[in-house]
């Protein structure tokens, strides 16, 4: 049961469709909207945001050339990076190889289908949604893996061998702990989770705190946060690319449209991985006075935010450091966080 | 040449009246089958089977345990190679192993067996003299091409015979597809174009997974003949912008010293005391300039983006930049020392230069302190530092490493204090060592060295500002040709910004130096690299060599 009309099915009911058209044009017209209100934030983030961002973090001022703030910067790099030559190594395995820039944007943009975003923005609410946006989100690692054994490149290779080895050694811990919230909840189903965090956890001096589970159990809000940080392969975990090492990891062979398609993907996973921090955590799009979509934007930047601070400041650990804080870790603090959150939940309950 | 010939003015006189040349001539006994006497040190002749019989002995009993430099060159009548020996616990104690081979059969036997770093200086004196080392465990050119026909400095090369150097050496030599073959190792080109290579190096990486299982550093991509460009200009003028292009990672000044040191020297120049105020003060900010880089990329190495780390250095960096922009005029190619002093002196107004540094001194402390919080003390970065890139003291020495690379490995050797020059021995000030002999360590000598300079140049802006001004001599009287006399040979070293730079100048009697060798830091510090890496994983090789502070330019001259 959905607590609110989703997306698709208000579209068809303002356009007075109904049955089996209503909801193909409902949900094409509602994944079109999703996907460039992604899209959109991308192209802030990438070619203008991330600048800004990290030139505020080195003493320095980016781009400001162009339009206000710079700002029209996003335009002119999308021409030049449209307009770049595409260069096609010789010994590349082609189809793999076209495929990838497609599966990594795309996989987290469908992670995005079940998110509810505030205003009755949420395409679908399945009852095993938190489980659609994970199976979803981990498509990426296939088209990691397409990158670098098509590339015919051994930096792309080792970077692919790197991804992968990160994604297996961090989405345990990440699922596990957001398990635990699926505890206290009770429900898959990602209306239902941001719908039990809306009651209200204590009063102090006037201001009620909700229930976000970031509040309840900041131990698993934390370590949520680090498994995501390692699944968008940023500092400290930016194993997958390391530039001084492996030059570039499993993009290194890609040019103009497709780089710009993977990296597009790595943005949108950087908001797909906010996006499910702030649903699970944060209450979703929950927030006072402004509307819940604003809420819900302001959560995602603040994470995305918060990858870039660490880039700037924080060093790079060695690949087996990092699957050792993965494997001796993470795994086991996500599970101890499990079980007791499995007992706590049982015996209030 | 001439066997047992003495000289009176002998610089290395000892008490008992016995010259050291004549103890250590008895120590070899009868493997010297000459002498010769250089301005730095007592000349021993060696037969070319028996170098590494008395270089054992002169390590081993007389304790001289740093290779500092291997000369060649090549004569009318013979070729000669030149081992620059001395101890890093008394850098005035020198001796000049010098071993002449016959022009049809150049052949030498190799030091690399006593000494690990003449493998590469042997290389190069084949590469561009053509002297042959019997007993070298890889006799190839280093700085050439492999395919490249002649020794360059060589006297009957030909410069105008066309070259065809192919792409050979940089082919893979493993098969392109080897899923046939059973091996687990996979070799990686790192480099010449990588982020982490600091410039034009090319790493030959074998690796295991992402272990280093052999690496071999391929250099001179980046050669220049600055020694033959040396060869070719006058003592008094046309030599003293060169050196500025060896280490140009701001070490300018610093570079300028070795060779006005040791031209100072074969000439028999004084310099003013005033002159020499100066030039200590400008050399040590070129160093702190060129530590800031170097913790810059190596805090760049370790993050892996153009992080703030980088961007700190830098804006601290420039600040020393501007300084020096005011006092020589440029930001990078100085041009500001002369032969007997300095080009000019403090730009006017005084006060306000003096303002300027003490400025500058006056934030360093906190910027340092920054750098502390964000570097140093981050337990990341620790995690990567501490432990990895180990160079044990022993190994350091063999391989001839010195600046702050030997300093980290806990030896305490600098050129400033142990062999003084300018004014550093009436100032006060330390030598930084560190005895933790890993990339942390090396990081921690840089940045306690930029401390220990900063005090330098607080001492000599105190010097200056009360000097009088009647008696601001910069510039000794220096003939306007300088024309040492024929066969007068030295070997004169500086600490420069990466370590001892070394020149080697043989005089023929005219204005311009018959042979000009430059010993570089750089390049006996990267020798290290393989010693530090095999069995590390890729980060830490990256690490090391950004530890290292490697700059192309010196390294391949």
């Amino acid at each position: 049961m959905s607590l609110q009309a989703v997306l698709p099915d208000t579209i068809s009911g303002l356009l007075g469709l109904e049955g089996v058209l209503g909801d193909i044009v409902g949900g094409l017209v509602g994944a079109f909207l999703v996907a460039n209100i992604m899209l959109i934030m991308t192209a802030f983030a990438g070619p203008w945001a991330k600048r800004k961002i990290t030139a505020a973090f080195g003493d320095r001022i980016a781009v400001n050339r162009i339009g206000p703030f710079g700002l029209l910067t996003i335009v002119t790099d999308a021409v030049r990076l449209l307009s770049k030559e595409l260069i096609v190594p010789e010994g590349v395995d082609r189809p793999a190889w076209d495929l990838a820039p497609m599966v990594i944007p795309f996989s987290a943009l469908l992670g995005f289908a079940v998110i509810p975003m505030g205003n009755g923005i949420q395409l679908a609410d399945p009852e095993t949604g938190l489980a659609f946006a994970f199976a979803a989100a981990s498509i990426a690692s296939l088209g990691i893996v397409m990158t670098g054994y098509a590339s015919n490149n051994k930096f792309s290779l080792i970077g692919a061998l790197r991804a992968v080895a990160a994604n297996i050694a961090y989405e345990i811990p990440l699922v596990i702990t957001a398990a635990s919230v699926v505890i206290f909840a009770g429900s898959l189903r990602m209306s239902e989770i941001v719908a039990v965090q809306a009651e209200p956890l204590l009063t102090v001096a006037g201001v009620t705190l909700p229930t976000w589970f970031a509040f309840v159990n900041p131990f698993a809000f934390a370590l949520f946060i680090i498994a995501n940080l390692a699944e968008v392969g940023r500092n400290p975990f930016d194993i997958p690319e390391a530039p001084t090492e492996i030059v570039a990891g499993y993009q290194t062979e890609y040019s103009s449209v497709y780089f710009v398609l993977i990296y597009l993907g790595e943005f949108i996973h950087i908001f797909l991985g906010g996006a499910i921090a702030a649903t699970l955590f944060l209450g979703g799009p929950a927030g006072p006075v402004l509307p819940g979509f604003v809420w819900f934007t302001i959560k995602i930047w603040a994470f995305f935010l918060f990858t870039q601070w660490a880039r700037s400041a924080v060093p790079r650990l060695r690949v087996d450091q990092f699957l050792e804080i993965g494997w001796k870790g993470m795994l086991v603090l996500s599970f101890a966080n499990l079980v007791l959150t499995a007992i706590i939940v049982g015996v209030i309950a | 040449m001439s066997l047992e010939e003495q000289q009176s003015d002998e610089p290395a006189e000892l008490e008992s009246g016995v010259s050291r040349g004549d103890e250590l001539a008895d120590l070899l006994g009868d493997l010297v089958v000459g002498r010769e006497e250089h301005m730095n040190a007592p000349g021993l002749v060696i037969r070319p089977d028996e170098v590494q019989d008395a270089l054992f002995k002169l390590r081993d009993e007389a304790g001289f345990d740093h290779l500092s430099c291997v000369t060649a060159q090549e004569y009318e009548d013979r070729y000669e190679s030149i081992y620059h020996l001395t101890k890093f616990d008394d850098r005035t104690d020198e001796v000049s192993v010098v071993v002449p081979t016959s022009k049809d059969n150049p052949v030498s036997q190799s030091a690399e067996p006593v000494f690990r770093t003449a493998d590469w200086h042997e290389r190069e004196a084949y590469d561009l003299v053509g002297i042959q080392y019997e007993d070298h465990p890889d006799l190839r050119r280093i700085l050439l091409p492999e395919t490249w026909q002649g020794h360059p400095l060589g006297l009957d090369y030909d410069q105008d015979r066309p070259q065809i150097a192919t792409l050979r050496e940089h082919a893979n030599p493993l098969e392109e597809d080897h899923r046939a073959g059973d091996s687990n190792t996979m070799y990686i080109n790192i480099g010449p174009h990588h982020p982490a290579t600091h410039g034009v190096l090319h790493v030959e990486t074998v690796v295991d997974g992402e272990q280093v299982v052999d690496l071999d550093a391929d250099i001179g991509y980046l050669h220049r003949c600055e020694e033959q460009m040396c060869q070719q200009g006058t003592y008094r003028h046309q030599i003293m912008p060169y050196p500025d292009r060896w280490d140009y990672i701001s070490a300018g000044l610093l570079n300028e010293w070795a060779y006005a040191r040791t031209a100072e020297d074969l000439a028999d120049i004084e310099v003013p005391e005033y002159a020499q105020i100066i030039r200590t003060m400008s050399a040590e900010l070129c160093r702190i300039a060129s530590h800031m880089i170097a913790l810059g990329t190596f805090a760049l190495d370790v993050y892996g983006d153009f992080t703030a780390i980088f961007m700190y250095a830098m804006r601290d960096r420039e600040i020393v930049q501007n300084i020096l922009e005011d006092l020589t005029g440029q930001r990078m190619m100085f041009n500001y020392f002369r032969l007997g002093g300095v080009v000019w002196d403090l730009p006017e107004p005084r006060e306000e230069f003096f303002e300027k540094i003490r400025d500058f001194l006056d934030g360093l402390p906190q910027a340092l302190e920054e750098y502390h919080d964000m570097i140093t003390s981050n337990e990341i970065l620790q995690a990567r530092t501490v432990g990895t890139g180990v160079l044990p003291p022993e190994v350091a020495k063999s391989y001839g490493a010195t600046g702050p690379v030997a300093r980290g490995s806990g030896i305490d050797y600098d050129l400033r204090r142990d062999d003084p020059y300018g004014y550093y021995d009436e100032l006060d000030w330390d030598v930084v060592v560190e005895d933790g002999c890993d990339n942390f360590s090396r990081l921690l000598v840089r940045m306690r060295e930029v401390e220990e300079s900063a005090k330098i140049i607080q001492q000599c802006v105190d010097l200056l500002e009360d000097w009088p001004e009647d008696e601001r001599n910069i510039q000794a009287n220096v003939p306007r040709t300088l024309k040492p006399e024929e066969d007068t040979e030295i070997y004169r070293a500086v600490e420069g910004a990466k370590g001892e730079l070394g020149i080697y100048i043989r005089a023929d009697g005219t204005d311009k130096p018959a042979r000009f060798k430059i010993r570089s830091p750089c390049f006996s510090n990267l020798q290290t690299l393989p010693e530090m890496s095999e069995g590390e994983y890729i980060p830490d090789m990256i690490a090391s060599l950004g530890s290292l502070d490697i700059v192309l330019g010196e390294v391949d001259r």
